[in-house]
């Protein structure tokens, strides 16, 4: 029974990595770019919303909202002023400045909250059916985060613009013969991804408090996820995610607390070995 | 309706087309023709704003449009049908059809573009929900033009319709864009098959080494002795 309990953690778990893991891919995807700093702003979306809670007493939901915007804007500036004309630099630069920002980000973090665990007291009920414990939060954070999965898929495949995103990652020199503007289409994925990692911070703040360098373990493990998934494939980064979510709660369940990490890991380095397009990672480029 | 004056564009330090200054009327189909490396799919990419001119002058309705970005290009009314098709080949058909409907003008006329092209290819209504990657090579080239249509174009430009294809295929392709031709589009078409382009063409061009090397119409193309011996094979 408590194992089952460690299975249905996992998988509320998994709901936020693959929201995560969606917005590395969109990233990738789209733009070609591997987002280095994606944990890290959502550990600077938590201060945000620390700051605005705990030190100014603004509302909960209002905190979050504004942390929802201000890293959707962060995205916006860093496109505009590193991505973008990164473009078509070589792979090197790209992956160095993206790097500096994280080393920015996390430094900043340290330099104004300090290195201090800095979290918002929630206490949120936790639901016992029979022998079974189900954390409030972690059910909240799951059934959010699918709402959110739900949302971005009926966005990408209803609208136009997301038409435009997924024509986009394909073939982008066609794309802009369909009359599709591949400069406004990147902004556009830029906010949306931050929007995502705003939204997961919204969720983490009942669960997590936050320290300067915990951006790196999510940054790292949405990679994981997007490369076991199959790099730009979304339907494999949902997978992945559940996979590892699932995982590392029921090997920390089952060994000690650091085994669950090392499983998942474990996991992925069987995989890559294995499999090295990931899961569900068949696409091919035309 | 499209004038291209004096138009000379590079890749990189190689010139490859030399002053090229070329018309088409309302409702015309023009037809390049000449061996490969001719430069032919350079002028098309040229016109469709891909890659930019070194010198000389595109006017589209009377419009400058050389220097102008290709989604704004297509959104003045010309579209173009790449070499290969260029599908999307992730997305569904349906997707790909939606996808030439992208620009504020064809957007608005979508369900009507979309019926008129599954009442022309029904084959495509049939399959509107399978992956464009997993298509026969006619089948592709025929969502190709489609998507193309669904663009409202005054313009369409065809880049080697026929390259690749098997010859049954590639003569359905060429009834294909006689309707389309038929229908009031005006038509610059760039072949390798000589014949069989020249045909459907009111005027044509032939291009060797970037260099526009003789203009007629039909007629005057089809008499004119270096075309018959090195292209017609009479």
């Amino acid at each position: 029974m408590l194992i089952l309990n460690a299975v249905i953690n996992g998988i509320f778990f998994g709901g936020s990595l693959a929201l995560l893991a969606y917005g590395l891919n969109l990233c990738f995807g789209v733009l070609n770019i591997i987002h280095f700093f994606y944990g890290q702003t959502v550990m600077v979306g938590l201060y945000i919303i620390f700051t605005l809670t705990v030190w100014l007493h603004i509302p909960l939901i209002v905190s979050c909202l504004v942390a929802v915007a201000v890293i959707a804007a962060l995205h916006i500036v860093v496109h505009l002023g590193v991505v973008q004309p990164l473009l078509k630099a070589p792979l090197l630069n790209q992956f160095l400045a993206l790097a500096s920002i994280m080393i920015i980000l996390e430094n900043s973090a340290m330099g104004i909250w300090g290195a201090t665990y800095r979290g918002v007291p929630i206490s949120l009920p936790v639901l016992s059916i029979g022998e079974l414990y189900i954390r409030t939060s972690n059910l909240i954070a799951f059934l959010g985060c699918l709402v959110v999965v739900g949302l971005l898929y009926l966005f990408l495949n209803k609208t136009y613009t997301g038409l435009a995103i997924r024509a986009i990652a394909q073939d982008t020199e066609m794309a802009s013969l369909m009359g599709m503007n591949p400069r406004r289409v990147y902004l556009i994925t830029l906010a949306l991804v931050g929007v995502l990692a705003g939204v997961v911070a919204a969720f983490f703040v009942p669960i997590y408090a936050v320290h300067p360098h915990w951006g790196g373990t999510f940054t790292l493990m949405a990679f994981v996820i997007v490369v076991l998934g199959g790099l730009g494939s979304l339907a494999g980064g949902l997978l992945a995610a559940f996979i590892i979510g699932v995982v590392m709660m029921v090997a920390s369940f089952l060994t000690i607390p650091e085994g669950g990490p090392i499983a998942a890991y474990l996991i992925f380095l069987v995989v890559i070995l294995l499999r090295p397009q990931g899961l569900l990672g068949a696409r091919v480029r035309a | 309706m499209l004038k291209i004056e004096g138009i000379s564009a590079s890749y990189g330090e190689l010139k490859v087309l030399h002053d090229i200054s070329q018309e088409v009327a309302d409702g015309e189909t023009v037809v390049t023709v000449g061996p490969n490396g001719a430069g032919k799919t350079t002028l098309l990419r040229v016109i469709s704003g891909v890659l930019k001119p070194t010198s000389g002058a595109i006017y589209f309705d009377g419009q400058r449009l050389d220097g102008k970005e290709p989604y704004e290009i297509v959104d003045m009314g010309i579209a173009i049908v790449p070499e290969g098709g260029r599908l999307f080949p992730g997305l569904t058909v349906y997707d790909n059809l939606k996808a030439g409907s992208y620009t504020k003008r064809s957007r608005r006329e979508f369900k009507q573009s979309l019926a008129e092209i599954f009442s022309n290819f029904p084959i495509l209504e049939e399959r509107h929900n399978q992956i464009a990657g997993s298509l026969s090579g006619g089948e592709r080239q025929m969502l190709a033009i489609a998507r193309t249509l669904m663009s409202r174009p005054k313009l369409v430009m065809l880049d080697e319709v026929s390259s690749g294809l098997a010859p049954k295929i590639v003569t359905n392709l060429f009834e294909l864009v006689k309707a389309i031709k038929s229908q009031g589009y005006s038509v610059l078409m760039v072949e390798q098959n000589v014949k069989k382009a020249v045909e459907l063409a009111d005027h044509a061009y032939l291009m060797e080494s970037g260099r526009l090397q003789f203009l007629g119409t039909k007629e005057d193309f089809i008499q004119s002795p270096h075309i018959k011996k090195a292209y017609l094979g009479i």
